[in-house]
């Protein structure tokens, strides 16, 4: 499992240890998390993706890159 | 109360109950530390009710789950080996013909023996414990550094 929280975190201008403060969760599990060290649990893995309010496929994903929804879809 | 407090009340009510501890057995007194220990405990969780600062998130549930999981898988099966000859012992019958060696003498664990090598056996789950919790630790990224 692969995420993009470092390129949002980066967007978003906040450290690890904001991020977590706001998700509620210690800076050594988002910095686990980024590296692909641990795999958060389906909650935690929504409050990360709402609190950068997108999708929860935008943020983790298998493989490469994520899928992104079509225009029509 | 801030994390680092916490870990230094914990610090000390460790000193003090090894303190009480070498206290009771100067003078004989095992209920001494029997009930210091539950006064301890009582008092960390009383503490730890107490801290602001976020010690404990799902990561951290997890390495506890897994190394106390671990653990349990290990020691149950030593434990049980060495419990279950001890049973054996305990309900051995001299009645029983000994037709391998008739002149040796059965093999009997004094009862206190055993309770020592069972209690030997507790503390020897506690490292296994530390030893499985340090594994999951750096498993699940414990001691990563990172740029930032």
């Amino acid at each position: 499992m692969k995420n993009k929280i470092k390129v949002y975190r980066a967007m978003h201008d906040l450290t690890q240890e904001d991020l977590a403060i706001k998700i509620g969760v210690t800076r050594q599990t988002i910095l686990a998390i980024e590296k692909g060290r641990y795999v958060p649990s389906l909650d935690l893995a929504f409050k990360i993706a709402r609190h950068f309010g997108v999708n929860i496929e935008e943020i983790f994903f298998y493989g490469e890159e994520p899928i992104r929804p079509r225009p029509g879809d | 109360m801030k994390k680092n407090t916490f870990y230094l009340l914990i610090g000390c009510i460790a000193l003090a109950l090894i303190a009480i501890l070498w206290y009771s057995i100067e003078t004989l007194q095992p209920l001494l530390i029997e009930a210091a220990f539950i006064v301890g405990i009582v008092l960390v969780y009383l503490a730890r009710r107490r801290v602001e600062d976020l010690i404990e998130d799902e990561r951290s549930v997890k390495i506890t789950e897994k190394a106390a999981l671990r653990t349990f898988q290990v020691f149950w099966v030593i434990f049980f080996a060495f419990s279950i000859g001890a049973v054996m012992e305990i309900l051995h019958v001299p009645e029983f013909p000994r037709l391998l060696h008739p002149e040796r003498p059965p093999e009997i664990l004094p009862p206190r023996l055993m309770g020592y090598i069972q209690l030997g056996l507790l503390c020897l789950m506690i490292f296994l414990y530390v030893g499985f919790r340090i594994y999951y630790a750096r498993k699940y990224g414990e001691w990563e550094t990172d740029e930032e």
